[in-house]
């Protein structure tokens, strides 16, 4: 389904919880919202399920005004798209009577088969006789997405779904959701997990306190945030904060002790630096080569990531954290106190203004 | 004190077996209470899942009136009827003065805010999760509305059986209404204050307690089928 949000308000009480939200969604992939507590996430969400209504804007449903929508239009718009709640709603009943609740306010009969079919796909295979409240909280979330499953939506609206699970019922429904966008559906992800967000997401929509601060493809929005939130929430290693001046016909981010070159045309204010950990090459020599900046300093700290290994190098009082692979490391003898040189291009760094 | 042992002895004795004066008494009581607290009912069920589920302007002031209205004393509700059905009132033409169907009318609106205003306080953690539930699946308006009385079936209840209590045990306004009338208008209140007042302690405290089992059977019978 093509969703277009222009202008897109919501006001609870005298509290704008959403304002001036543009958003084109990407159809068939996972848009994931990303974003702190209380950045108007859910809100987005129940606006674009039609459950709540906008106080200002409009959102585009294939073209079709939400604003010009008649009752009966809601309903059907509604039939497409799916509802995941954070906190588990169902029915008092057991598990396949909630299942067929959905089909039977649109008037259908689904078959035992579908009905299999479904808890397979979420792991509840085996449940259908269960009390659905009796469930845990994994299994509960993971009926909610059968339940929806089961009407095969067009569309799909999931709110923290995977919120307060233990990490298998988070895998399980991280390989739903991404089987779902493999499918050609839409699914719309709300979340503040942003491992999660790494691994599902096509697009990246950031909020913050109700404004959209931006969006775009997931690559371009983790790698060149537009904002020191964005690069702060989304766990950037490196931020590095300075002075931005030129010298001899470059621009350096004066970092006291530390000059990074970088490419911008501004010069003169404040800037923090952006720069992705495996953008940064490690020696344990200086190297010469085209990258203009190189700093050379001890390994403060190794942390093991599983195939890599992630270091930690004070170079002039700046703590730089770069990754190497297991193999490198051991090769290499990587250790705390070894110093080593750092090496990355000027084109890595990405500049955010400060104020 | 022994006067009180004599009195709930006599009284008992008096109901075994109780007089056709005495049936005749719980039948109207139970009649004239159960019809003004489905009345009542019909009327609350439906505001009170409209206050629930939409949002407007002035909603809080609505809210507001009808939990001042639940404190409304019995008494002016009387007054207010009986100016409406007495014979110079507006409904005066129909007679209805000293007449069950007058008692049904003020019990109905004694009971009526009571009712919404208890089904509103205990819909609000249930409405919206049960609207949501319902529209996300894809229900219309009909069908979101059965869902939510289907989810509030409890509160509705609950506030029913609370409504109706108030109205079985309501005396002052009904005898300014009803006139306690024997064989008319004689409900269990309006004799039990009658009957102590001429002295009948005995018959007073005899219909007292049919007015407690009375209450009693219709809260049990009422709670078993919220148990359901």
């Amino acid at each position: 389904m093509q969703i277009c949000v222009e202008n897109l308000g919501y006001r609870a009480g005298k509290n704008m919880i959403l304002q001036g939200i543009n958003l084109e969604l990407a159809p068939g992939a996972v848009n994931v919202i990303l974003g702190p507590n209380g950045a108007g996430k859910s809100t987005l969400l129940r606006l674009l399920g039609l459950l709540d209504k906008p106080g200002l804007g409009e959102i585009y449903y294939d073209g079709q005004k939400r604003s010009t929508m008649s009752r009966c239009q809601c309903t059907a718009l509604r039939r497409r798209c799916g509802f995941v709640f954070q906190a588990p709603l169902l029915l008092a009943g057991s598990v396949e009577a909630n299942l067929r609740f959905g089909p039977r306010l649109r008037g259908l009969n689904v078959g035992d088969h579908k009905i299999r079919l479904v808890l397979e796909k979420t792991g509840l295979h085996g449940r259908e006789g269960q009390e659905a409240r009796l469930l845990s909280g994994g299994e509960k979330q993971r009926l909610q997405l059968a339940r929806v499953m089961l009407l095969d939506p067009d569309l799909y609206l999931l709110d923290e779904p995977t919120a307060n699970l233990d990490p298998l019922s988070v895998k399980n429904i991280e390989t739903a959701i991404a089987r779902l966008a493999g499918e050609g559906k839409t699914v719309i992800l709300a979340t503040h997990n942003l491992i999660q967000a790494r691994l599902l997401a096509a697009e990246i929509v950031f909020l913050k306190e109700g404004l959209l601060l931006q969006a775009g493809a997931a690559a371009e929005v983790l790698s060149r945030p537009l904002s020191l939130d964005i690069a702060e929430f989304s766990a950037a290693e490196n931020i590095i904060p300075g002075t931005l001046v030129r010298r001899e016909g470059r621009t350096v981010l004066d970092c006291g002790q530390l000059a990074i070159e970088v490419v911008s045309e501004r010069s003169g204010g404040r800037a923090a630096a952006v720069i992705r950990p495996e953008d940064i090459l490690v020696s344990e020599k200086p190297i010469s080569s085209s990258a203009r900046n190189s700093f050379r300093g001890p390994i403060m700290a190794v942390a093991d990531l599983g195939a890599i290994m992630a270091l930690s190098v004070d170079c002039g009082g700046v703590l730089f954290t770069v990754f190497v692979t297991r193999i490198s490391c051991a090769q290499m003898n990587l250790a705390p106190g070894i110093a080593v040189s750092l090496t990355f291009k000027a084109t890595s760094v990405h500049l955010l203004p400060l104020c | 004190m022994s006067y009180i042992f004599e009195g709930l002895k006599q009284g008992a004795a008096l109901l075994l077996p109780p007089s056709s004066e005495i049936l005749q008494i719980v039948a109207l009581s139970l009649a004239v209470s159960g019809a003004a607290t489905l009345l009542a009912a019909l009327a609350a069920v439906p505001v009170s899942l409209f206050l629930a589920l939409k949002e407007f302007r002035g909603k809080r002031l609505l809210v507001g009136l009808v939990n001042t209205a639940m404190s409304v004393p019995a008494v002016l509700i009387g007054l207010l009827v009986y100016g409406l059905v007495s014979r110079r009132g507006p409904l005066g033409i129909l007679g209805l003065l000293f007449t069950p169907g007058a008692m049904v009318l003020a019990q109905a609106l004694l009971a009526f805010p009571l009712i919404t205003a208890l089904a509103l306080a205990a819909l609000k953690g249930i409405a919206r999760d049960a609207r949501d539930l319902a529209l996300s699946l894809g229900a219309n308006r009909r069908q979101l509305a059965a869902v939510v009385i289907r989810q509030g079936r409890f509160a509705f209840l609950t506030a029913i059986i609370a409504g109706f209590s108030r109205v079985i045990g309501e005396t002052g306004m009904t005898l300014m209404i009803g006139g306690n009338i024997k064989g008319q208008t004689r409900v269990l209140t309006t004799a039990i204050s009658l009957e102590t007042m001429k002295g009948n302690f005995e018959l007073g405290i005899a219909l007292g307690i049919v007015l407690l089992l009375t209450a009693l059977a219709v809260n049990v019978a009422m709670q078993g089928l919220q148990g359901k």
